[in-house]
C-alpha cells in the first residue's frame, strides 16, 4: 500500500481503507466493486435460473429418484439404459423428423412472406400484415393446439369438411401414424411462423439496395435474382433464424402433447414428452434427467454443426 | 433425520439434489417459511377454488387462527392432475390436504404420501357414523388400501350411457330401460348414425369411460382383481348390518395384467368394429370436453359419461330435457366402472391434526350440499346418497337422474377402474395401444398382446 499514489484527502470515513478514493488503486477497486454490484442481479439470475438447473439436471442424471425417497447415486446406469431403450430412440427420431419438417416449412414460408410484405414496406398494409402474421405467436401454445386438434378431427374437423367440399376423402390427420407428424408440424408452423417472419422481415429490410439495383440493371430478375443475389445476401439472417428454430423445435412439446399425447402409438412422441412422461408418469426423475442431458448435448452438437456448415454458405458483407 | 417432517424431507431432497454433489442439508432446517406459532397456514389442493370457497370461509370463520390457501390444480384427467401434484413434491412444496380421484388414490397411499386415516376414524367414529351411513359401501371401499382408509369422498362418477334425445327422436327411438342389452345398443347406434352427419356412439381414448365400460360389462378388467385382507374394523364400525358391505375387504388389489385375455380381445374387437362400420367417429385422444362439444352439437347419439354431464351439458348450451341417461347395456354382466374423488392428508406434513379437523368440517352434509360442484348445477355426483335429489338433478332435465346412484345400489358389483400405484404409466400404455387398434394399424389381438407385454414389464419393474 505504500506505493499507492495519493490523490487527495477526500476519503469517506465509512469506506474501508482498501477502497479509499484517494489513490488510483482505490478508485480502480471502487469501480470494480461497483461493476460487480451492477452485475450482481444478472449474475444471481443466471446462477439461480440457468446454471443451477443445468447442474441439478446433470447431477440427477446419475441418480435414481422417484420424489418420494431421497435420491440415490447409481453412476452411469441411466445413460446405459437409455441407449438400449427403443422408445427413447424412437422419440429422438420423431423429434428430428418433426423438427426438419417444421423448420423446412417455417423458413420457406417466412422468407416468402417477408419478401412479399417488404414490397408494401411504405404502405399501411405492411403494419397490418406484420400484425396479423405475428398474432399467433402471442397465443398460448396449448390453446392453439386444442383448437387445431378440433379443426383436424377426422370426422368433425373443419379441415376435412372443406377437403370434402373439394371432393377429397377424409384425412386421418391425428390418428394415422403416417400423417400425424406432418399434422403436428403444420400446427406448429402456424403458431410460430410470425416469429420467424419478423426475423426475416428485419433481414430483408436491411438488404443493401444498391446491390439489388445493380443486379437488376445487370439483368438479374425474378427467381434468378432471388437465388443468386437476395438469398446469399440474406444468408446471415437465414443462419440465425434456422439456429433459433432448430433449438426451439428440438424441444417440441406443447403441440404434440395436447394434440396427440404422442400417439397413435408412439408415432408423435417427442424427446421432451418422453422426459416429461418418464419423470411425472413413471416417477423416474433420474432417468428423465439423463435423457434431457443427452438432448442438451445433441442440441449443442447440432448447433455447432450448423455454424460449422455456415462457413460454406453464409455470405457476410 | 428421524424427526424430519415429510415437507422438510421433500424440501431437503429437492435442495439436496440441487447441491447433488454438494452436501446434505442439516436435518433440522426447513426451507419453508415457518408459520408463526399462532397462525396455521394450510395448502389445500382443489380443481376449482370457487367451488370450495364457501366451505373454506365457514371453516376459517370457525377457526380464525387457520388460513387455508386453495391451490387450483387442473388437468385433462386425474392422472394429469397427479403429475402436477408430483411436480409440487419434486419442488419441495407439497399441499397439506390433497384431492385425488380413484385413478391415483393407491399411488398416494402406496408411496406413503397420504396419511392413513384409520386411527383418526376410530377415535372419531361417532362423528362419522352419519357420513358413512349416507355413503354406499362400494364407494367407501375404493378409499381403502391394504386395510386402511386413506381418503374421504365427496363425489363420484360411474360410466353410464348418455343419450342425445334430439337424435333419439329423429331416429324414432325411445329411451331404453335399465335392462337393455348390447344388441339393443348396437341397433340404436345404427339408427342414430347418419342423421345430418351424426354418429350413433362416440368415445375418446383415455382410461376412465373410454372402452373401459365395455370391458366391465364383458365381465373382465385390464388387470386381475382381488381384495386385500383387512378392513374389518371399517366395515364392522360403519357398515354393520349393511348387506351391500358383505364380502368387502381391505381395498382393491390388481396383482397382474390380463390385457390380452379373450374377453378383453372380444371387447376391443367390438368397439373397433363400431368404428369400422362408421357407427363411431375416429377415436382420438382427449378429455371429456372433446365429447361434450360433439354431443352438444348433436353429432353424437350416445356416449359414456357420469353425473358430471348433467350440469356440464347444460353449461355447454344444451336445453334441459334434451338428453338423458341410462345404465350401461348388459353384455355378459352389467357391472359398471366408477371413480371416486375426495381429500387426503399429507403424511408427515406437520399439520395433520389441523388437516383432520378440517376434513371433519368438510364431510358435514350441509357443507357438502353447498359445494360449488353440486350447487347450483350438479357438475358431478355426490357420494352422499341424500344429496342426490330431484331438486338438484331435476333442473338439468335428466329424467333418469336416479341412475347415477342406482348404478351402485342396484349393481353392487360395480367397481373402481384399476388404480395400482403405477397407474399413470399404466394409463399411457393403455391409451397407446388402444389408439393403434382403433386406427387399424394393429389388430385388437396384436394391440392387446403388445399392451400385455408392456404391462408385464411395468409390473416387473415395480415388483
Amino acid at each position: 500500500m505504500a506505493s499507492e499514489t495519493t490523490l487527495g484527502s477526500g476519503r469517506r470515513n465509512w469506506l474501508p481503507a482498501w477502497l479509499a478514493g484517494d489513490t488510483v488503486q482505490g478508485i480502480r477497486r471502487q469501480r470494480m466493486v461497483l461493476g460487480v454490484l451492477f452485475l450482481l442481479p444478472t449474475l444471481i439470475g443466471l446462477i439461480v435460473f440457468v446454471l443451477a438447473p443445468i447442474v441439478v439436471a446433470v447431477a440427477l442424471g446419475f441418480m435414481k429418484w422417484n420424489v418420494f425417497r431421497p435420491p440415490e447415486f447409481i453412476g452411469l446406469k441411466n445413460f446405459a439404459r437409455l441407449f438400449q431403450h427403443e422408445l427413447v430412440g424412437n422419440s429422438f427420431s420423431n423429434t428430428f423428423v418433426m423438427m426438419a419438417m417444421t423448420v423446412g416449412m417455417l423458413e420457406v414460408f417466412a422468407i416468402s412472406l417477408a419478401l412479399s410484405v417488404h414490397r408494401f414496406a411504405r404502405s399501411r398494409l405492411a403494419y397490418i400484415f406484420r400484425t396479423v402474421w405475428f398474432l399467433p405467436v402471442l397465443l398460448s401454445g396449448v390453446s392453439v393446439a386444442v383448437t387445431l386438434s378440433y379443426l383436424f378431427h377426422t370426422d368433425f374437423g373443419v379441415v376435412n369438411y372443406y377437403l370434402g367440399v373439394l371432393g377429397i376423402d377424409k384425412v386421418p390427420w391425428l390418428v394415422s401414424s403416417d400423417i400425424v407428424r406432418f399434422s403436428v408440424s403444420l400446427a406448429t408452423v402456424w403458431r410460430n411462423l410470425g416469429f420467424t417472419f419478423i426475423i426475416y422481415l428485419g433481414g430483408v429490410s436491411a438488404l443493401p439496395q444498391e446491390i439489388l439495383e445493380a443486379a437488376t440493371v445487370d439483368g438479374a430478375r425474378g427467381l434468378k435474382r432471388l437465388w443468386l443475389i437476395t438469398l446469399p445476401l440474406l444468408s446471415p439472417t437465414i443462419l440465425f433464424a434456422t439456429v433459433i428454430d432448430v433449438i426451439r423445435l428440438l424441444q417440441f412439446f406443447d403441440e404434440p402433447y395436447v394434440m396427440t399425447r404422442g400417439g397413435p402409438g408412439d408415432s408423435s412422441r417427442t424427446t421432451v414428452m418422453m422426459v416429461y412422461d418418464t419423470a411425472f408418469a413413471n416417477l423416474e426423475f433420474g432417468y428423465a434427467s439423463s435423457i434431457s442431458v443427452i438432448l442438451f448435448l445433441i442440441i449443442l452438437a447440432v448447433t455447432g454443426f450448423q455454424f460449422l456448415l455456415s462457413k460454406r454458405w453464409v455470405f457476410y458483407q | 433425520m428421524g424427526n424430519l417432517s415429510r415437507r422438510e424431507m421433500l424440501q431437503a431432497s429437492a435442495a439436496g439434489v440441487a447441491g447433488a454433489a454438494a452436501a446434505a442439508l442439516p436435518g433440522s432446517v426447513s426451507l419453508a417459511s415457518a408459520p408463526s406459532q399462532d397462525q396455521i397456514n394450510m395448502r389445500y389442493q382443489v380443481f376449482n377454488v370457487d367451488t370450495v370457497q364457501h366451505m373454506l370461509n365457514t371453516y376459517m370463520e370457525l377457526n380464525p387462527h387457520v388460513n387455508i390457501e386453495a391451490i387450483s390444480v387442473t388437468g385433462v384427467d386425474h392422472q394429469e392432475v397427479a403429475t402436477k401434484i408430483l411436480a409440487t413434491l419434486a419442488a419441495g412444496n407439497p399441499v397439506d390436504v390433497g384431492f385425488a380421484c380413484t385413478e391415483v388414490t393407491h399411488l398416494y397411499a402406496g408411496e406413503g404420501l397420504a396419511q392413513p386415516l384409520t386411527p383418526r376414524l376410530m377415535d372419531d367414529a361417532d362423528e362419522f357414523m352419519e357420513y358413512y351411513a349416507d355413503t354406499s359401501a362400494a364407494l367407501s371401499e375404493t378409499m381403502l388400501y391394504e386395510g386402511d382408509v386413506y381418503q374421504l369422498m365427496d363425489n363420484f362418477n360411474a360410466a353410464n350411457m348418455f343419450f342425445n334425445k334430439n337424435l333419439l327422436a329423429e331416429a324414432g327411438l325411445e329411451m331404453p330401460g335399465k335392462e337393455w342389452t348390447k344388441d339393443d345398443f348396437y341397433s340404436m347406434a345404427q339408427a342414430m348414425t347418419g342423421i345430418d352427419g351424426s354418429f350413433g356412439y362416440g368415445w375418446i381414448n383415455r382410461f376412465w369411460g373410454s372402452w373401459m365400460p365395455w370391458i366391465f360389462v364383458n365381465d373382465t378388467n385390464v388387470l386381475e382383481e382381488e381384495r386385500a385382507p383387512g378392513g374389518e374394523w371399517f366395515w364392522d364400525t360403519f357398515y354393520a348390518g349393511d348387506e351391500r358391505a358383505v364380502g368387502r375387504g381391505g381395498g382393491w388389489r390388481w396383482p397382474a395384467p390380463q390385457a390380452n385375455n379373450p374377453k378383453m380381445v372380444e371387447a376391443l374387437e367390438f368397439v373397433v368394429s363400431l368404428t369400422q362400420e362408421g357407427l363411431t367417429p375416429a377415436v382420438e385422444i382427449g378429455g371429456g370436453t372433446t365429447l361434450l362439444g360433439f354431443f352438444s352439437g348433436n353429432k353424437l347419439g350416445m356416449t359414456p359419461a357420469g353425473g358430471f354431464w348433467a350440469g356440464g351439458l347444460i353449461n355447454s348450451g344444451l336445453e334441459p330435457g334434451s338428453f338423458d341417461t341410462q345404465f350401461w347395456p348388459e353384455w355378459k354382466s352389467q357391472r359398471h366402472q366408477l371413480g371416486v374423488c375426495g381429500p387426503w392428508i399429507l403424511d408427515g406434513g406437520g399439520q395433520e391434526d389441523q388437516c383432520w379437523d378440517f376434513l371433519k368440517h368438510y364431510k358435514k352434509r350441509e357443507i357438502q350440499d353447498a359445494l360449488g360442484h353440486f350447487t347450483p348445477l350438479p357438475l358431478t355426483t355426490p357420494t352422499r346418497r341424500s344429496l342426490n335429489t330431484e331438486e338438484r338433478f331435476g333442473q338439468t332435465g335428466v329424467e333418469n337422474w336416479r341412475v347415477f346412484y342406482d348404478t351402485i345400489d342396484e349393481r353392487p358389483d360395480t367397481g373402481p377402474i384399476a388404480q395400482p400405484v403405477f397407474v399413470v404409466e399404466l394409463t399411457n400404455i393403455f391409451t397407446r395401444y388402444t389408439g393403434l387398434a382403433t386406427n387399424g394399424e394393429q389388430t385388437p389381438q396384436e394391440a392387446l398382446d403388445n399392451m400385455q407385454a408392456e404391462m408385464e414389464d411395468l409390473y416387473a419393474r415395480n415388483a
